[in-house]
């Protein structure tokens, strides 16, 4: 195991960020913040409210551009690339709130989630060429695969809307996952499940770390974070004030004092 | 979903036999040109659907590529004697590419202010075709538009236009269908359903707004193209604000994202001025409060509508 | 310079009325987010009402601009306790489609009462036109601007100065809000129905000495007065002062030294280049989403 990670802590980071800095109006939601994620990683970020980790998130997934800093993406900056740009490099998100297509059935939500894998247009929809139906033969195989890796393969006539919460989240990470991406970023996955879906949730994220993708997760529930991550980047106040393996963040001082004393 | 499927080949099928039948058993002239219309506002409608119901973007002003099909084929046919069947694509491509040019702006707007943009745009555009009276004729209006003919068969005859035209709307149905069972459409409705998400899911969103936009924009213009050689006169009234509105009302009454919705909405909006002339000038009293009445108890139109009441109805008796 | 001069005159008096128009939107807007179509209508009601009143009815003219504005807000107020109070899905494309119903059947009582005919009325007073530098100036003109400049200020005050319009001010920010600090914000809404309405009866009373009324007079109008509206920014009461009177200068402007073509495209060109380059108006603040 151990010569499985020196192995990787020597080749490229997958994600690098450079002295990132966005501001709103007069807010400094995140201040410099620089690190690495090393492909085939977890990494856990961790920060009280209001720390810049939502922020940080819509960063990286190009909803909004920063005001200063780098990211370099598999080597290449993100700097101003479209969101759909993104994904179909490889970066992929799921939403604190999960937000998934309540009109459209279990299925359709993970088969719009290979939207950017598949390229039927106006004239394939049409016309039906073969390819399109092979395409969309595909599409649907992998989607059902992909609920089977969720345990949701019962339940893909459904309508999205009318699973129950935990399963809303666990089809959200699904319709992620449709998207094939290498980096895979997970905003409160666990916020809403209880104890034995929590870990349940644990192991997915292992088991898809195991496929090759790398992980960035916030999250509130410690428990998880520590158990599944590599390393722990903690933020306050839009800066990051200590990174590193779970056991030395909790023993790190200002990491104490900024988050888990305020919240203890 | 095969289960689907099924259900609206029964349905094409259905309306086959029913465009059929009724082409052989109406014979007042006057009835086979109202049930025409129907099917031209069925075109309208769903053009609009695709954009509206599907893609959730409003448009207040699709009279004006409605208008823009019927003036392309008229003033192409009329001063330049083209031949209708050339000036087809002609009116189809010009819609579209005025489309493509309005929507790169409009689009970008949401909500309120992109009622505001489209309805602007489409108030432009019919006085454009009112004060123009060089090319358009202006306000009185565009004479002689000719009649359709295929080979031997001309379609200056109600019935022969009635099946032209029924032909169109199946057809056009099947499209829209196909599209948005299809990936595309997969991607319109996720707009629909929150577009913050779609993005996330890597939905040009942008793009396929706009490709939706000049969609419904050439349904609009082959509709304009049909109304013009179905009445060999146009002009601007034809194609104004309230006409912009009344295909939003077709599409909102029959039902959204529901392509059957749209020829529910369409037939009841050709047929119900029709009832209502027994009115008189009671007219407007009774048609605008029947468009109050619908929006304030079935405002997810009737197709929804009395769907829900029916199931309500059937689950009362158990309690 | 005379005839541009004159335009300008001319421009003025019509800014004057789509300002009225823009208010009336702009208020509704702040405090209910709604866009009523059916707006220009009740601009008809005020006008063809007012005919009606001074005219067959002979009543003084302050009375007669009195009671036809009174009896729109109340008629305004109805509406929204009827129609829009009932909607169940208070999304945009149903409302859209209310307003519009209720322009329909409010053009249809128009139609029924007043008929189809184009009505009259003379000016407010006799005074002959002045005469400034060769242009002429209708004293007409000037009651409108007065009337616009009047009422606006005292919405002004109504909003900054009483209670009742700081609740409404309150409302706007956050129903919400409002209603948990104590403010009945039903109430507000419909106060502020009729006080939209009621601008649009004045907007109405004021042209009617300018132009022939007709039941069908209402359409154009209110657009043009939302177009302005926009112009200055959708929400604000002295931005949309701006906004008619811009309107009302270029609009003049285009049709004496353009084209007369231009008259009713000026408005809509201008609303579509500031949604394109500025959507929340010429000295509007709050951000539109553009995305």
């Amino acid at each position: 195991m151990s010569d499985r990670r020196d192995s990787r802590t020597g080749s490229r980071p997958l994600l690098e960020l450079e002295a990132v800095s966005k501001s709103f109006g007069g807010v400094h939601a995140v201040r410099g913040v620089s690190f690495q994620l090393t492909p085939e990683s977890i990494t856990g970020l961790i920060g009280p409210n209001g720390a810049g980790k939502t922020t940080l998130f819509n960063l990286i997934t190009g909803l909004f551009p920063a005001n200063s800093g780098r990211m370099i993406y598999e080597g290449e900056t993100t700097h101003k690339v479209c969101i759909h740009e993104l994904v179909r490099r490889g970066i992929s998100r799921t939403f604190q709130n999960v937000e998934l297509f309540e009109s459209m059935s279990v299925l359709e939500n993970i088969l719009v989630g290979q939207h950017s894998r598949t390229r039927c247009g106006m004239w394939g929809s049409i016309f039906r060429f073969p390819w399109v139906l092979r395409e969309e033969q595909q599409a649907r195989r992998n989607a059902l695969a992909l609920l089977e890796f969720v345990g949701l393969e019962d339940y893909a006539a459904q309508k999205s809307s009318d699973l129950p919460f935990g399963w809303q989240r666990l089809l959200e990470l699904a319709r992620a996952l449709a998207a094939r991406p290498k980096l895979l970023l997970l905003d409160e996955p666990a916020a809403g499940l209880n104890i034995v879906e929590t870990t349940q949730l644990g192991e997915l994220i292992k088991k898809i770390r195991e496929q090759g993708v790398t992980i960035l997760l916030v999250e509130h529930d410690m428990s998880l974070t520590m158990t599944v991550s590599d390393k722990i980047i903690v933020l306050d106040q839009g800066v990051k004030i200590a990174e590193g393996p779970p056991r030395e963040v909790q023993r790190d001082e200002a990491v104490v004092k900024a988050y888990l004393g305020t919240t203890g | 979903m095969d289960n689907r499927s099924n259900w609206h080949r029964i349905a094409y099928a259905a309306l086959i036999v029913i465009v059929v039948l009724t082409g052989m058993l109406v014979s007042n002239a006057y009835h086979l040109q109202l049930l025409t219309f129907i099917g031209i506002n069925t075109l309208l409608a769903l053009g609009l659907n695709m954009l509206m119901g599907y893609a959730g973007q409003i448009s207040l002003g699709h009279a004006a590529f409605y208008g823009i099909g019927a003036y392309t084929t008229a003033i192409l046919t009329v001063h330049y004697a083209i031949s209708p069947w050339l000036a087809l694509p002609a009116a189809i491509l010009i819609a579209m590419a005025i489309a493509y040019i309005v929507g790169v702006p409009t689009l970008k707007l949401s909500g309120y202010y992109l009622g505001m943009g489209t309805l602007g745009f489409g108030m432009i555009v019919h006085i454009l075709f009112r004060e123009w009276s060089g090319v358009t004729g202006g306000a009185s209006g565009f004479i002689g538009i000719p009649p359709l003919e295929l080979g031997p068969v001309s379609f200056s005859s109600g019935r022969n236009y009635f099946y032209l035209v029924w032909a169109i709307v199946l057809l056009s149905l099947i499209i829209c269908r196909r599209i948005i069972d299809s990936r595309l459409g997969r991607g319109l409705r996720s707009i629909h359903d929150g577009e913050k998400a779609a993005r996330a899911v890597g939905v040009n969103t942008g793009k396929l707004k706009l490709q939706v936009f000049v969609l419904s924009a050439a349904f609009s213009a082959l509709a304009g193209f049909l109304y013009a050689h179905l009445v060999y006169f146009i002009s601007p009234g034809t194609f104004d604000f309230i006409t912009s509105i009344r295909i939003v009302t077709m599409v909102v009454i029959g039902g959204m994202a529901s392509i059957w919705g749209a020829l529910l909405g369409a037939s009841l909006l050709t047929l119900l001025p029709e009832w209502l002339h027994s009115f008189s000038e009671f007219e407007m009293v009774v048609y605008g409060l029947i468009l109050m009445s619908v929006m304030i108890f079935l405002p997810q139109g009737l197709t929804r509508g009395l769907m829900d009441i029916y199931e309500r109805s059937k689950r009362q008796p158990d309690r | 310079m005379q005839e541009v001069l004159q335009y300008i005159f001319s421009g003025i008096t019509s800014g004057a009325i789509y300002a009225v128009i823009a208010v009336g939107f702009s208020m509704l807007y702040n405090s209910t987010e709604l866009i009523n179509f059916a707006h220009g209508e009740f601009v008809m009601l005020g006008a063809l009402s007012f005919v009606t009143l001074s005219g067959p009815f002979q009543l003084p003219l302050l009375p007669a601009f009195i009671l036809s504005v009174a009896g729109v807000a109340v008629i305004g107020m109805l509406f929204e306790r009827l129609a829009i109070r009932t909607v169940r899905t208070p999304n945009p494309i149903v409302l859209i489609i209310i307003t519009v119903g209720a322009s329909i059947f409010l053009k249809g009582v128009g139609m029924l009462i007043w008929g189809k005919d184009a009505h009259t009325m003379p000016p407010f007073s006799g005074h002959p036109p002045l005469d400034i530098a060769g242009a002429k100036l209708l004293a007409q003109s000037l009651w409108i601007v007065a009337i616009l400049f009047i009422t606006v200020a005292g919405l002004h005050l109504f909003y900054k100065k009483t209670l009742t319009g700081k609740a409404m001010e309150a409302c706007a920010i956050s129903q919400k809000a409002a209603w948990l600090t104590g403010i009945p914000s039903k109430f507000m809404v419909l106060l502020a129905f009729g006080l939209s309405t009621g601008m649009g009866a004045v907007a109405g009373v004021i042209i009617s000495p300018i132009t022939m009324s007709s039941y069908d007079m209402g359409t154009m109008l209110g657009l043009k007065g939302f177009c302005a509206a926009m112009l200055g920014g959708l929400g604000s009461l002295w931005g949309s002062v701006i906004g008619g009177l811009l309107l009302g200068i270029l609009e003049a402007l285009g049709v004496g030294l353009v084209s007369s073509g231009l008259k009713d495209a000026t408005a809509f060109l201008l609303l579509l280049f500031i949604l394109y380059v500025r959507p929340s108006g010429i000295i509007g603040s709050v951000e539109v989403e553009r995305f």
